[in-house]
């Protein structure tokens, strides 16, 4: 059996998970093609066009997956991993926008309800549709989580030492020691970069930004790089919270890192017609005004020209490099 | 305390909360271009477009004195939730210093709800409290109900706006209602005022009913939704359209076991199409349509404020649902670049095709082929 796994969306922070689950119930799994630009038009083509990039994005990546001959493609619903949060309304809809907006994508779509309270989604009820649809027992399917569960941990700590995932997924596959490698680069600036994980590692949204400015010789420390416990609901005021779980997540990075003087910059990578961005964003900009800390918002859609971008992190990265030695020479003095 | 509110369908009976209560008023003014303009000055760009318009209410207020503000949460997954602190916190960077009583589900923190009821209820006892609210929403709901019928008379009266100066009136004689026996008395009076007006004669197999669903907001605000039920009702055609105070307050307080409201059974109609609700009124809408087509309805206009989380789900589900029920649906997405000629043909264009389905005129499918893309870049330029 092959099961396709979009290369969107969630599927940069759960691959790990999904990957080793899929694998140990006997499942081949097929993932889209890396994104590009081809990709992208025909999920355009069939999306309606206000929607944000990411779930244009995402429909490109299960056309791209019908074409590859897969069994099922596994959309999960993802309604919430806190209690008392949510995903944005978009995520809960998944399955029904695919199969109301792709053509014969109905009967592939293999989907599982992720509502509970566990960050790794690891609870056995989430899971149970996949029973059914790939002739497991239950027992079978409860070791393989508990499996997956602890790869997905150890892929998360990684993150923790201060990887992108892409170094930290690469560590997991070839099982190497976070003593093996250093994450730390020689730097002369830091820099926080804020964004879900499907438009920071996306190459066709973020265009590589994290390997550019680690060409320029930039430090770059995103959301899954901090331990959630100090980020955690940073926005809280008596019951009311800022209800999606990874815009808390962003909230609470940005300000953690605006308080520490080692972090010399904010850049926030966001998506045309993000909904929940459109409210952070506003948060993030107000806050940086009162800390007193370099703040630039990006908005990337499907027409983004990449050299406009590479200008704005360049002009970005220069300017708060020319004020640290100002800044340097000026204690000197 | 100076109190202001969101402006959002039937503000008489906000105001007569507060009056009750002893505070005094700073009536907020029915948005404008102005209202719109300022208020997306201020807001960030990609949010909703109630927001901004309520923004543009809210300065307004506090440039007229205002210094409470008091309005209802939420608790997600939709935008309009978060609307009170993003508010709070746009004023107060913009200087002025307003305190917000936010109010949300007392289900949910009830010490919170309490202590909102305390700072607003002025020492009045909690009985006397909860009478002023029931005699406020009774003049809601009997001004949706007038409401209501209006939208449906309008479409036959013989000349233009006679609906609309009763309406006018209607409203001044509600205001002026401070016990039960007055709310009666208007009550009758108005009936016989909508009885008064003359109307066309409209032989009943040539009446055309459409249904308005949609989010909240655009719905009940005609300033942003450029006044779509006078204009349908102005060629002729009734109009039901879903959302209304009165109901909203049903569906939230009338607890579902015992039968719910209207909108907590049509919420059941949906389930064919989609599998749950997504925070907003999105699976309600579904359901409406289902039933505005049981109910014989002829067409469906959704109203939607640009990049509305829930409703674009909604959105990419109707030309199935559309299908489905064999029921034409126009989905119309509102925000501040209001073109008004652009959305006016669109809807002339809608309602000639209603029309002409009604009197039998079959709808020809043709096979259409999608033309080719041709704005593929070369692979060389590509990269």
């Amino acid at each position: 059996m092959r099961i396709g796994l979009p290369r969107a969306l969630l599927y940069h922070y759960y691959y790990p998970l999904w990957k080793s689950l899929f694998e140990q119930l006997g499942v081949e799994i097929v993932i889209s093609d890396i994104t590009s630009k081809q990709l992208v038009q025909e999920g355009v083509k069939v999306t309606v066009p206000e929607i944000c990039l990411p779930i244009k994005i995402f429909n490109g990546h299960i056309i791209n997956l019908l074409s590859k001959e897969v069994d099922y493609i596994f959309i999960p619903r993802f309604i919430g991993v806190e209690s008392g949060k949510w995903f944005c309304p978009k995520f809960i809809g998944l399955p029904e926008l695919a199969d109301y907006t792709i053509d014969g994508v109905k009967s592939k779509i293999l989907t599982v309800d992720i509502q509970g309270k566990k960050e790794s989604t690891c609870e056995w009820t989430n899971y149970r549709p996949l029973c059914e649809a790939l002739q497991v027992t239950p027992k079978e399917l409860k070791k393989a989580l508990k499996t997956a569960e602890r790869v997905w941990q150890h892929f998360r700590d990684c993150c923790k030492q201060g990887f992108t995932i892409e170094e930290a997924e690469k560590m997991c596959s070839e099982d190497m020691r976070g003593s093996e490698r250093t994450a730390h680069h020689t730097h002369d600036i830091t820099l926080g970069v804020l964004g879900y994980v499907y438009n920071v590692y996306d190459p066709f949204v973020s265009m590589d930004i994290i390997k550019k400015l680690h060409g320029m010789n930039v430090r770059v420390i995103t959301f899954e790089m901090l331990d959630e416990k100090r980020i955690h609901e940073k926005f809280k005021r008596k019951s009311k919270n800022l209800y999606w779980t990874f815009t808390d997540k962003i909230y609470g990075a940005a300000v953690e890192l605006m308080e520490n003087h080692q972090i010399d910059g904010l850049i926030h990578i966001t998506a045309f017609g993000c909904g929940p961005d459109s409210i952070v964003g506003k948060m993030m900009e107000l806050d940086s005004e009162k800390f007193k800390k370099p703040f630039m918002t990006i908005r990337v859609d499907e027409h983004t020209g990449e050299s406009h971008l590479l200008t704005r992190i360049e002009a970005f990265v220069d300017m708060i490099k020319r004020q640290k030695i100002s800044e340097r020479r000026r204690e000197l003095a | 305390m100076k109190v202001s509110f969101p402006y959002m369908g039937c503000v008489t009976g906000y105001k007569k909360v507060f009056e009750t209560l002893g505070h005094e008023v700073v009536m907020p003014q029915k948005p404008t271009q102005k209202t719109i303009d300022l208020g997306v000055k201020y807001s960030p760009e990609f949010i909703c477009f109630p927001f901004k318009v309520i923004m543009g209410t809210y300065i307004e207020a506090v440039q007229a004195g205002a210094n409470v503000i008091v309005a209802s949460g939420g608790n997600g997954p939709c935008r309009a939730g978060l609307y009170g602190e993003i508010h709070q916190k746009i004023l107060k960077s913009m200087g002025h210093d307003v305190k917000f009583i936010v109010f949300d589900s007392m289900f949910r923190d009830f010490g919170l709800f309490y202590d909102n009821l305390k700072k607003i209820k002025n020492k009045i006892p909690i009985i006397k409290v909860l009478k002023n609210l029931w005699l406020s929403y009774q003049i809601i709901c009997r001004m949706d109900e007038i409401e209501k019928e209006i939208k449906v008379l309008r479409a036959y009266e013989q000349k233009r706006g006679d609906f609309n100066r009763v309406w006018l009136e209607i409203q001044r004689m509600y205001d002026g209602c401070w016990t039960q026996k007055d709310i009666d008395k208007v009550t009758e009076q108005a009936r016989k005022m909508l009885q008064e007006v003359p109307l066309k004669k409209v032989e009943e197999e040539e009446k055309i009913r459409i249904g308005i669903v949609g989010e909240i907001y655009v719905i009940m605000e005609s300033s942003t939704n450029m006044d779509i039920e006078q204009t349908l009702n102005s060629m002729g055609i009734e109009v039901e359209s879903v959302q209304y105070i009165s109901d909203w307050v049903k569906h939230n307080i009338q607890p579902n076991f015992i039968g719910g409201s209207k909108s907590h059974q049509v919420i059941h109609k949906a389930k064919r199409f989609v599998k749950m609700n997504l925070g907003g009124h999105d699976m309600e809408n579904i359901g409406w349509m289902v039933d505005f087509k049981e109910r014989g309805f002829d067409a469906v206009v959704h109203l939607m404020p640009f990049g509305c989380l829930p409703e674009l789900i909604t959105q990419s589900a109707i030309p199935t649902i559309s299908q489905e029920l064999d029921l034409p649906i126009l989905s119309l997405s509102l925000d501040e670049q209001n073109g008004t000629a652009n959305n006016r043909t669109r809807i002339e264009a809608f309602v000639d095709l209603v029309r002409n389905k009604k009197r039998g005129g079959s709808v020809q499918k043709k096979e259409v082929k999608e033309p080719e893309y041709t704005d593929k870049v070369p692979e060389e330029l590509a990269g």
